[in-house]
Parts: structure tokens; C-alpha cells; sequence
């Protein structure tokens, strides 16, 4: 199969003790001394295999343990339990949860989708992206038309201004010069990072998974180094500091820049073209109340690649925030209604936790997303935040080797990129660039609780 | 198993239950402390077993502290009776291999008087007069 359409994956181990739902509790006094323990009989060999994390003071008895009760059950004398861990209770917090952190720890593992089992149990609506369902009508279609190898769904994605029309002059020859378009096989870049520990590690890590994956990696100006050269093709370049002060040589090899937002943006873009005409810009902005109007200026200004960025909750800067989904929908209407929204390339970033939700960004409007927690998740990071603090990372991020990390970020995204193509074959959509801002292919809770309720009561 | 050092000074094996917050209660003194001081949340003290204070001890660990909740308290209802025995028992093992007992130390925390797991440190530090107490009162801590 061609790279474009499928990622291969390996396994790549943890390097601590993961945090698992539930823990053994086996006491040792009072134990009868059974010519066969139960122990003994454990049909994965826990006990055998046991043993103890000194890093953490994490035995490795809870995370192969797979909940079969077996040896719970069997004790005669009661004395092996099973309980919550509350320590799984307390990973991440109300967004970030430990289902969703516990999820990417094993889909950047395992390089597979995580399937529970038993049926979904929780509730069938909740704030954010819970808020949204997707069509599933056409369901019939992954089993039917195979979407893992006989038909191929496109994840690809193009970065930059986009011509409406051609135009030829009187010879017959392409009047127009079209402007540079990046493309990518997934519709997601890596962002920067809201927090972590140095990050020489990370850094690499981080640019050696997204050349593995074609993609690419935003990376400061500040924090771009000698190491980070053979990277540069796909380095998107943030710059934080002076564009002058970024070499031609490098301006030649990158593909991709990305400036902040501000009243210069335009003009940097213009002199960027000037010099490099096949470098793409994207104009970075942070998300609020008037990025819709912005974004529409900037579009008639010239253009071609906005990337705007909630916080790591997902939510714009404001006093009264909208969650992310509610803004992009707002924005992508405004440019439809503007007649402008093809020409431009949106990408969308913050609270992006989850594969669903990358689909769900993109029915609301988004053309591609930028992740950028997931990504420190894939290596381990516990969401505990210490790092910010300035406190010892307890999974010791700072000295991971940078290939184990990639690894583990391929593997994460090629869990996304399937439940990618389960989604949209689901919907029966054979690429993505076609679910963009298809908002009637989903359901929004808020919309349906209005059209559902808000009649009644009323008279006449 | 890893066995490597951890160049630790001071290891505090804990019950969870005994501070719901704990995890951001111990922040401060950890980034005041620094590697010299390790904190290892136990889902219930009952769940230490003679392996994880040695393998502390082995660590690096100059000094191990176990604290757990106050007796009948414990809500697998005896664990901190039995992190109580297991203490005793390592003890004497260290003791036959020539290290000092009181490397390992048993805190039992009041039921009186519920102090958060800062609190708790702060309170121990300050006797091994390392720093000085936000709060200087230790009577509630029975050795």
C-alpha cells in the first residue's frame, strides 16, 4: 500500500510502570500455605513475572494484571483483593481525564486502536466535543468495502492560498503564477508545546516522528539548533524573534514558517514571498471572540494559511470563552458567507485530545489541526504539570532517547489516522478534505435541545 | 527492575488516603527539596511490602519513612496494622546486615489532629533539623 494511505507501526514498550485503573492488594499474613496457590495458577503468569519499579515504587503486578479476578476468587483464606487505584483517579485533570490520557498511553504503545469492550457505558452528551455526534449512516461500508487496504480513503491535506480559478492568456499559456502549496498526508501538524521539561529530547523526538509521518513540526526560532538541521524540510518555523535574523540558507530549506499575529504579519508575509517565493506562510493567531473578522481580513489581505489556537482546554481568550468547535463553526461560516472560504487553509489547535476529535474540528471547519499535549502523552507525560513548576518530571521526559519517541508518536498518530478512516468511512467519505465543514453530517446537542424543547410551554 | 540510584536522601512512603490532595500539597517542598527528598503515594500503607523499603534503601535513600493512617482507620481495614509488622520485620533484617533500624521509620498520623502530607514532612525535616516547620507542633505524630 502506498505510504500516503497506511502507517506502519511497531511496538514500542513503556519505560515506566504505567498507572492502571485498578490495583492487586495481596496480603501475605494469614496465608494458608496451599499445596497449589492460586498465584501459582494465574493464566498470565503475574506473580511470576512480578516486579517493582524503584523509580516509582510501582509493581509491576498491576499493569499485566488483566482483570480476571481468578485468583481473587480463589484465595481461600480472602487474602488477594482488587481496588480503584486512586492514583489513576488523579492523572490530568477535568479535561485532560485518565481514560483519555490512559487511551493514548496505549495506542502510542501498541500502535492500535484501544477497544474496551462491554459496550459504552458513559453519558451520551457532556461539554465540548461530547457535545457533537457524528453521522454513522453508512456504517455498512468499513465492513463492506474494506477502508484498511482494498479501497483508499485520502487523509491528505494542502497547506496554502489556494487560486479559485486558472486563467490563460491569448496563447494559450498560464497567465497566473499560483502560489506555493505544501501537502501532507494527515491533517495534522505538531504544534509547540504549552509545557514541558527541557526538551532537547522532545524537540527531536518530535521532528524525527513527523518526517517519519510526512508531516511537520513547529518549532520556535529560539529553540532551533545545529541538530535540528537535517530536520529542516519538515520544520515549520515559528518565528519568535527577528526574521532577520534567520539565515537564507535555512529560509531555502524550509517548506513551511510560521509568523505571529499582528499588524506587520502582512508585510512579512510579502517580503517572505519575495525571497522565498516557495516557502508557505501561516500566520498564527490566538483564538477569541473577533478571530472570525480577522481571519476574514487577513484572507482579503492576502493570506493563505491561518492557524488558530485555543488553550490547552480548548477554549479562546476571553472573558467568556467558546470552546473551540463553537468558534471554528463561526468562523467557517463567516468565510463561507464571504464567498472566500476555499481560499484559505484554517488550522485549528488546543484541546485536540483525542482521534474523534479531529474529525469533530474538522466538520466544524478547521482544514487541519495541530496537536501538541497528545504528543508529550505519547511519551509518557502524566499531564501532572510539575515541569511548569519547575519540579522533576516523575517519568523523566527530559532524557528520553528521541527515536523511542518518535516511535511512539508514529504509533500514536496511526492509531488516530485509523479511527480517521473508520470515521470517515463510517460517513461513507472516501477523503477528508471533503468532511471539512460538513456540519450536516453531525449533531450538535446544544442545537438539538433548542430545536427540541425551546417550543414548549409556548402557546399558539 | 530498576535498580539504578536515585541519589535520594530521604524516601516517604505514604498512604494516599491520608491526604486527598497530596499531589499538589507536596509541590512546594519538592521543588524546595529537590532529589533529596522522594515521594511514593501507596494506594494503602498495607501495601508495602519488605522488598520496596529495601529496594529505597538500596536507592540511595539515607533515611525511609512509611506514614500511614491512623489505627482502624485504614480502609482496607488493616493494612496499617500489617505496614506495621512489615516495618518491624525489615527492621531486623537491616539491623542483621549491620544498618542502623532507625533507617526505617514508622509514622502513624493522629486521628485528632488531620495534617496534610506538607505538613507531615515539614514536621519530620524539622526535627532531623534540616528546615525549619510551618508548623512546629509534631506532638500528634506517634513514632
Amino acid at each position: 500500500m502506498p505510504p500516503k494511505y497506511h502507517i506502519n507501526t511497531s511496538r514500542a514498550a513503556n519505560r515506566f510502570q504505567l498507572i492502571t485503573k485498578s490495583g492487586v492488594m495481596a496480603w501475605e499474613e494469614g496465608c494458608l500455605k496451599c499445596a497449589r496457590c492460586v498465584k501459582k495458577d494465574c493464566v498470565y503468569k503475574v506473580y511470576e513475572k512480578r516486579g517493582l519499579d524503584t523509580r516509582q515504587m510501582l509493581e509491576s503486578l498491576d499493569s499485566v494484571c488483566m482483570d480476571c479476578f481468578r485468583c481473587v476468587q480463589g484465595c481461600p483464606n480472602k487474602l488477594i483483593q482488587k481496588g480503584l487505584n486512586p492514583a489513576y483517579k488523579e492523572l490530568g485533570d477535568h479535561y485532560w481525564t485518565p481514560e483519555i490520557i490512559s487511551g493514548l498511553w496505549y495506542q502510542a504503545e501498541a500502535g492500535r486502536i484501544p477497544v474496551s469492550g462491554g459496550g459504552y457505558g458513559g453519558a451520551f452528551s457532556g461539554p465540548g466535543f461530547d457535545a457533537m455526534w457524528t453521522d454513522m449512516s453508512e456504517i455498512v461500508r468499513p465492513t463492506r468495502d474494506g477502508i484498511h487496504g482494498r479501497e483508499y480513503i485520502s487523509t491528505t491535506v494542502d497547506i496554502g492560498r489556494k487560486v479559485m480559478a486558472l486563467e490563460f492568456d491569448q496563447a494559450g499559456a498560464l497567465s497566473i503564477d499560483p502560489p506555493p502549496v505544501v501537502e501532507i498526508p494527515q491533517p495534522i501538524l505538531f504544534d509547540l508545546l504549552p509545557w514541558s521539561p527541557p526538551r532537547k529530547g522532545i524537540n527531536l523526538a518530535m521532528l524525527e516522528g513527523a518526517r517519519s509521518l510526512g508531516t511537520f513540526a513547529i518549532v520556535r526560532q529560539s529553540e532551533f539548533g545545529p541538530a535540528m538541521e537535517e530536520y529542516l524540510p519538515n520544520i515549520a518555523l515559528y518565528v519568535d524573534g527577528k526574521l532577520s535574523d534567520i539565515s537564507p540558507e535555512i529560509l531555502r530549506k524550509l517548506r513551511l514558517i510560521e509568523i505571529p499575529y499582528g499588524k506587520d504579519a502582512i508585510a512579512a508575509q510579502k517580503k517572505l514571498k519575495e525571497e522565498h517565493p516557495g516557502l508557505v506562510t501561516i500566520i498564527r493567531m490566538e483564538l477569541a471572540p473577533d478571530s472570525s473578522s480577522n481571519v476574514f481580513r487577513l484572507i482579503t489581505e492576502g493570506a493563505g494559511a491561518i492557524h488558530l489556537v485555543a488553550d490547552e482546554y480548548g477554549l479562546e481568550k476571553s472573558d467568556k470563552p467558546l470552546f473551540i468547535k463553537e468558534r471554528m463553526r463561526e468562523i467557517h461560516l463567516h468565510l463561507v458567507d464571504k464567498g472566500v472560504r476555499d481560499q484559505i487553509t484554517l488550522i485549528a489547535g488546543g484541546g485536540i485530545a483525542m482521534a474523534e476529535h479531529v474529525a469533530k474540528l474538522i466538520i466544524c471547519g478547521a482544514d487541519m489541526l495541530s496537536v501538541d499535549i497528545p504528543l508529550l502523552v505519547a511519551m509518557e507525560c502524566r499531564v501532572c504539570r510539575r515541569c511548569k513548576d519547575g519540579i522533576s518530571c516523575p517519568v523523566e521526559l527530559e532524557t528520553i532517547d528521541h527515536l523511542w519517541g518518535a516511535s511512539r508518536i508514529r504509533n500514536l498518530m496511526a492509531g488516530w489516522h485509523n479511527q480517521l478512516l473508520e470515521i470517515l468511512g463510517a460517513m461513507g467519505i472516501r477523503e477528508v478534505r471533503r468532511l471539512r465543514g460538513e456540519m450536516g453530517r453531525a449533531m450538535f446537542f446544544e442545537k438539538l435541545e433548542k430545536d427540541i424543547f425551546s417550543t414548549l410551554g409556548k402557546r399558539g | 527492575m530498576d535498580q539504578k540510584g536515585l541519589g535520594i536522601t530521604r524516601a516517604i512512603l505514604f498512604c494516599r488516603q491520608l491526604d486527598p490532595d497530596q499531589d499538589v500539597n507536596r509541590r512546594a517542598i519538592e521543588k524546595e527539596l529537590g532529589s533529596q527528598i522522594r515521594f511514593f503515594p501507596l494506594p494503602c500503607s498495607g501495601r508495602v511490602d519488605p522488598l520496596y523499603l529495601m529496594r529505597a534503601l538500596e536507592s540511595g535513600a539515607d533515611k525511609v519513612y512509611l506514614i500511614t493512617c491512623p489505627e482502624g482507620a485504614c480502609r482496607h481495614r488493616e493494612g496499617n496494622l500489617r505496614a506495621k509488622k512489615r516495618i518491624a520485620y525489615t527492621q531486623g533484617l537491616i539491623e542483621e546486615i549491620g544498618l542502623d533500624r532507625e533507617r526505617l521509620e514508622l509514622i502513624i498520623t493522629s486521628a485528632g489532629d488531620r495534617k496534610t502530607i506538607d505538613e507531615l514532612t515539614r514536621d519530620i525535616l524539622a526535627r532531623e533539623g534540616v528546615t525549619s516547620s510551618v508548623n512546629p507542633n509534631d506532638a500528634d505524630i506517634e513514632k
